[in-house]
């Protein structure tokens, strides 16, 4: 099917040229990987004067690792997450995570950033995230932003990026006690599906943990009361269940065509339980390995 | 509007004139006479329109025309220049495919997936296709011929 | 034993080199030239209304725009099996997404934007969305004229109601016989609506020239059928069906969804509004979801009776299916269920009622396993049910009630040759039946679940095939027929057939995809049939051209022709060891006799199929008489799965399908079709469905929410078994099984998670959601 409206395409040389056409056209767009993008542009649900490329914008590739900071450019796609040492070594979960994204002709095309600014509610990368602090870093007219992922999603498919401003990349502080985390994907097909139920978790050697449910929600939510609740807590099994109890207070996920509100709510316990003991597992060096689901 | 680009296609050099809003599926098809890249949903569910960009499977469908402006772009067609590989070879032999309207995307992937793992076991064979929907075989008699072809 | 050359061996697909290396071209593959128009449809948004006016002014205003056509324009009711559907809709639309009219554009992004323009002015009315609402008091009549439709003599519409057609099997006396049972169970199972998922959408193109010549170029099982309906459809314009001519090119996928006529009829006619220009209609993927046929739902009530030696004393089988809103084609499915309800089971007293009843939802029609599956669900699910209240073994029972050869079927005819026990035996024997496993997993469950099945292909009882056969020079030859190659091997297994007659091997035969004008005609390519009828035709056109070259070598040559036979492409004597004269030397040229004259010349054969026996009239209130049926293929199915109860996902270490299909005629084909087969039948079960909403609307009409397996999302094994017990009139013994192969794969799975789980889920799908509420709401009320 072909694009009803017509645009411009500009394949970006530099980040001034973005900016520059940013605030000169009112309806711009940025492309990247193109895996949500073109089917909007298709539809007519996004109908741009100019589509702005910046996949020529070499240093949006770069995953870098320096000052205990991860930097995952904007160009980043899924594929590279998942072939990146940096991030195999260091921060396991995003492997994990992007191997349960689509499969690998999406996987090598879409990329981290166009994911967290489609900010769909079943998007993966949200809770891994959200867990890790990470902070989305904006440019634009009003010059750079760092923005916590916290305050990043906003809503539906909405986040707290301007009209006129591009993301560059995510920053990832690298969390400085020893961790280990499980990322779990509720899906009906274990090849190329969306999520039902996902789930972050980071656990620290201290028994402190992060935790963050995705697809239950319009955003992703930090299961604030678990934490507390569990934190610097031997996990015995009544723990365990007093911290599933809590799920429904946490999170108060809808009935849609892939899951009913209460599937989602009995599986988001049981993914609890089961990523918070692989998590800790892998923490004391056992557990599955990452990129093997719990469920 | 219009924009001239040239482009590698199948190992050689393409230029055509492309608007932004031309999908590189279309493009391909109807521009440019390669069929191997099919349009089974038109929006990256199915994977039938696969090709490749600089070595890697990429939904064509998904893609603008535009995009692809000094890449290296390779359909089935652009597998073949010496013949049947061996892994068509083995597709065959084991009566891979049924209706075939699935196999170019599947060829490709898979084809990639050699590229980067030349002994990949039957998990990561499953993963390397499982964007490539099938509904005629039950996967396993194209799992198989890899299989085969590798071990 | 035999001693076939070609037969019996896993040859390599004919078109295999043609799909591997992309060459394959398909509907969309084809090239018309810059002349081609390209059209969209306007379609309804309410699943029922009346339309008022139809205002086309705005999109006729938009350059490129060609022409804009309307129910107007071909005020026509057409149908397969029934006359009750409309080109486009006439005063009223009955499904959301039906065709109300089409733009004509010279491209496909005008004609998009154009169809966005029409305005349809619509009153709407109450939509009927289940069967329960169209059989209530008083419901709305979704075809008020439903009494002055035509229709084959075999349907019973029922009028002033939304029943098309109503297909009743009496024999015996239930109510005595569920008297006399020790045990009698009575429950209800329902099945939603599926979508066939061929990867390759629907697509039509048609020409009508200047000369009055209508070509349809078509993805489809069915040629021949769509040319006369085509012609049937448009015969007002005066066509004959010379005039009309359907090309089909490889199909990408059909499963049924491709049979008959759906979208292509509107190939058929805007070509006729825009003469000397071809004219092309492709669906989008969200368009073959919701305007293509529909595996229809159905809502089955059974109760069946039983002794507690086990013998099966009677079943009571009420089937309510939704048959969408024209059912011209789901008609049939409704009545071949209908007088199989019993599935392979020897029970003397039945009463089957199998009700088409009309919905605002999209029309059903033909999907593999052609309504057997559907009814299989229930019925295997039920014959589990009552082996636990007998207190025995599932698969002795069923050993006990299952079908013989020479048994009554449910219209009084005789069952035919079958192996149905052997595939009991070797499927148990494979699945270790009886044998507990238990996971090393806490959290795991393990179960096993058995089924029978059976089908018969559905099919008019005068559906034939035909062949033709000629030789070429190098005595290679072309096989024309009209079946299609639709994935499932079968141009393979025709070319060996021909090889085995003739001694030319596979390699040397090409069959290609049909055009009627060229190829000689065949019913469809359904009902698992063409194996066995376009087979039987191939071979007797083998057969034919065998036998002109046996007359030509007596003639020409002097050889007796009882002495002759055919090796290695060559004439051979059985009592002159010397002669040996090879087909290519005379096939085309003849045979020079002394005088310099020669003899023969190309030979060509002939063949043809018709079952003479089959018979559709029967008594309408018992079907007793006739002999709708030409036979069955039966088989049996187990699995393994392994549940886990707190998240309900459901893995399946192993899978067991025997199906006896007479005579493997490739028994790699036949793997196939059961590889594939019974992961569609998985998929069926454990997660597909059609979901609509209060309105009609399909809201899964795409791959992301109504998605099929991947890769990933196989069995860990399938173990195909080949039963041979050979079907007496089939081409060396064959008969059909590419349908059979999914149809029990919903009850093996129902019987399976009851085994692990001891929770009887009556509803399909059987989703990990489903499973998993039910283990955590058990004991809960």
């Amino acid at each position: 099917m072909a694009i009803e409206n017509q645009y411009e395409y500009v394949k970006a040389k530099n980040l001034d040229e973005v900016v520059g056409l940013l605030q000169r056209f009112k309806n711009a767009v940025i492309l990247s990987g193109g895996t949500d993008l073109v089917e909007l542009l298709k539809t007519g649900a996004v109908h741009p004067d100019v589509v702005i490329d910046i996949k020529g914008l070499d240093f949006l590739k770069d995953i870098r690792l320096g000052n205990n900071i991860l930097w995952i450019g904007a160009g980043v796609t899924f594929s590279e997450l998942i072939d990146s040492e940096i991030i195999n070594e260091h921060f396991p979960i995003i492997a994990e995570m992007s191997k349960t994204v689509a499969s690998v002709g999406i996987r090598n095309r879409a990329t981290m950033v166009g994911n967290i600014c489609s900010a769909v509610p079943c998007m993966d990368s949200g809770p891994v995230l959200s867990v890790y602090k990470a902070r989305i870093i904006t440019d634009g007219q009003i010059g750079e932003r760092q923005i916590p992922i916290e305050q990043w999603f906003v809503g539906n498919r909405k986040t707290a990026l301007f009209k006129n401003e591009i993301v560059k990349g995510i920053s990832i502080p690298v969390p400085d006690k020893k961790h280990s985390g499980c990322f779990v994907k509720l899906r009906r097909y274990s090849g190329e599906d969306l999520a039902q139920v996902n789930l972050a978790i980071l656990a620290f050697d201290d028994y402190s943990f992060r935790i963050t449910f995705g697809a239950v929600a319009p955003t992703p939510v930090r299961a604030m009361r678990i934490e507390r609740l569990i934190n610097r807590m031997k996990l015995v099994p009544e723990l365990m269940e007093k911290a599933q109890q809590l799920v429904e207070d946490d999170i108060a996920p809808i009935t849609d065509i892939r899951a009913t509100k209460e599937y989602r709510l009995h599986m988001a316990k049981v993914m609890l339980e089961r990523g918070l003991n692989a998590a800790l597992d892998r923490l004391n060096g056992g557990g599955p390995a990452y990129g093997k689901s719990v469920i | 509007m219009k924009k001239e680009i040239g482009f590698l296609l199948n190992g050689e050099r393409r230029t055509i004139e492309v608007s932004p809003s031309e999908i590189l599926l279309e493009v391909l098809r109807d521009r440019l006479g390669l069929n191997s890249p099919k349009c089974g949903c038109d929006r990256g569910d199915c994977g039938t329109c696969s090709v490749m960009i600089n070595g890697k499977t990429v939904r064509s469908c998904l893609v603008l025309a535009i995009e692809v402006e000094d890449q290296e772009v390779v359909t089935l067609e652009g597998i073949m220049q010496n013949g049947l590989t061996p892994l068509q070879e083995s597709f065959l032999k084991h009566n891979s495919f049924q209706c075939g309207f699935c196999a170019p995307g599947v060829i490709l992937s898979t084809t990639e997936l050699l590229a980067k793992n030349p002994h990949p076991n039957k998990e990561e064979i499953q993963e390397a296709i499982a964007g490539n929907l099938c509904r005629c075989t039950g996967y396993s008699p194209i799992i198989d011929a890899v299989v085969d072809l590798v071990k | 034993m035999d001693d076939y050359k070609f037969i019996g061996k896993s040859s390599v697909r004919v078109d295999g080199k043609v799909k591997i290396s992309g060459s394959a071209q398909f509907i969309d593959d084809l090239d018309f030239g810059p002349n081609l128009l390209f059209a969209e449809i306007v379609e309804s948004k309410f699943a029922h209304a009346i339309i008022n006016s139809i205002d086309t002014s705005e999109a006729e205003k938009i350059p490129g725009v060609v022409k804009i056509v309307t129910g107007k324009d071909f005020p026509f009711r057409f149908g397969l099996y029934m006359h009750d559907r409309y080109i486009f809709a006439q005063d009223r639309v009955r499904f959301v997404g039906e065709q109300v009219a089409a733009v004509i554009a010279r491209d496909a992004v005008t004609a998009k934007a154009a169809a966005k323009l029409v305005k349809v002015d619509y009153t709407e009315l109450t939509p009927v969305l289940s069967v329960e609402q169209a059989l209530g008091d008083s419901p709305f009549l979704i075809h008020p004229d439903l009494k002055d439709y035509h229709h084959v003599p075999w349907f019973f519409p029922q009028t002033n109601s939304n029943v098309a057609h109503l297909r009743k099997v009496r024999n015996g006396n239930v109510e005595e016989a569920f008297a006399d049972s020790d045990f009698v169970l009575d429950d209800v199972y329902t099945v939603p609506r599926y979508a066939h998922c061929a990867l390759e959408v629907h697509g039509a193109v048609g020409l009508l020239d200047h000369s009055g010549r209508l070509t349809v170029w078509t993805a489809s099982q069915s040629p021949h059928t769509q040319r006369h309906l085509f012609a049937e459809a448009l015969a007002p314009l005066g066509f004959q069906h010379k005039d009309v001519r359907v090309i089909t090119s490889f199909v990408g996928g059909g499963f049924g969804g491709k049979a008959g006529v759906s979208m292509e009829i509107l190939g058929a006619a805007l070509a006729t509004k825009v003469k000397g220009n071809p004219v092309k209609i492709l669906w989008s993927r969200a368009q073959e979801f919701y305007n293509t046929y529909q595996r229809q739902g159905v809502v089955a009530r059974l109760k069946v009776g039983v002794k507690n030696d086990g013998t099966i004393t009677a079943l009571e089988h009420t089937l309510y299916w939704d048959a969408g809103a024209y059912v011209e084609y789901g008609a049939n499915v409704v009545n071949a269920a209908g007088l199989s309800a019993t599935g392979p089971y020897r029970i003397p007293n039945i009463k089957i009622d199998s009700f088409c009843v009309y919905t605002n939802l999209p029309p059903g029609g033909p999907y593999r396993g052609f309504g057997y599956s559907e009814f299989l669900f229930g019925l295997e699910s039920h014959i589990n049910e009552l082996a636990k209240k007998i207190k025995m073994d599932p698969v002795e029972l069923r050993k006990k009630n299952a079908i013989r050869e020479g048994d009554r079927l449910t219209y009084g005819a005789k069952m035919n040759p079958n192996g149905l026990m052997e595939a009991i035996d070797k499927v148990a024997k494979e699945i270790e039946w009886g044998k507990k496993e238990t996971s090393s997993d806490p959290n795991k469950v393990i179960g096993k679940g058995f089924s029978l099945f059976w089908k018969a292909p559905a099919m008019p009882p005068n559906a034939s095939s035909s062949a033709f056969l000629k030789f070429n020079e190098d005595a290679s030859l072309n096989i024309l027929v009209s079946g299609m190659e639709i994935g499932q091997g079968y141009l393979t297994v025709l070319a060996q057939i021909a090889a085995e007659v003739l001694s030319v091997p596979v390699e040397k035969i090409r069959v290609e995809t049909p055009d009627t004008d060229r190829n000689p005609y065949e019913w469809q390519t359904v009902a698992s049939h063409v194996t066995w009828g376009c087979g039987n035709a191939v071979k007797q056109a083998a057969e034919d051209a065998r036998e002109q070259i046996f007359d030509l070598i007596e003639r020409a040559n002097g050889k007796k022709r009882e002495e002759l036979y055919l090796d290695d492409e060559c004439v051979r004597s059985k009592v002159e060891k010397d002669f040996s004269l090879p087909l290519k030397n005379f096939i085309i040229s003849g045979i020079q006799k002394e005088d310099g004259t020669f003899r023969g010349g190309p030979v060509i054969g002939r063949g043809m199929f018709m079952p003479e026996f089959a018979s559709a009239l029967s008594d309408p209130e018992t079907s007793q008489g006739g002999h709708p049926n030409v036979h069955y293929t039966v088989g049996a199915a187990a699995v393994k799965i392994e549940i886990d109860k707190q998240t309900g996902k459901v893995k399946i270490p192993k899978v067991v399908l025997a199906v006896d299909c007479g005579k493997a005629l490739n028994p790699d084909l036949v793997n196939g079709q059961i590889t594939g087969g019974i992961l569609q039948g998985i998929a069926t079960v454990l997660y597909e469905d059609m979901r609509f909403d209060d309105k009609g609307k399909l809201i899964n009409a795409n791959f992301s929410d109504y998605k099929i397996p991947t890769a990933m999302d196989i069995p860990d094994e399938v173990v195909p078994i080949i039963i041979e017990v050979a079907q007496p009139d089939g081409p060396y013994g064959a008969r059909g099984m590419g349908e059979h192969t999914m149809i029990p794969a919903a009850p093996i799975i129902a019987n399976a998670v009851e085994d692990a789980l001891g929770i009887r889920i009556k509803s399909m799908p059987i989703t990990a959601e489903k499973i998993a509420l039910a283990v955590k709401n058990r004991g809960k009320d």
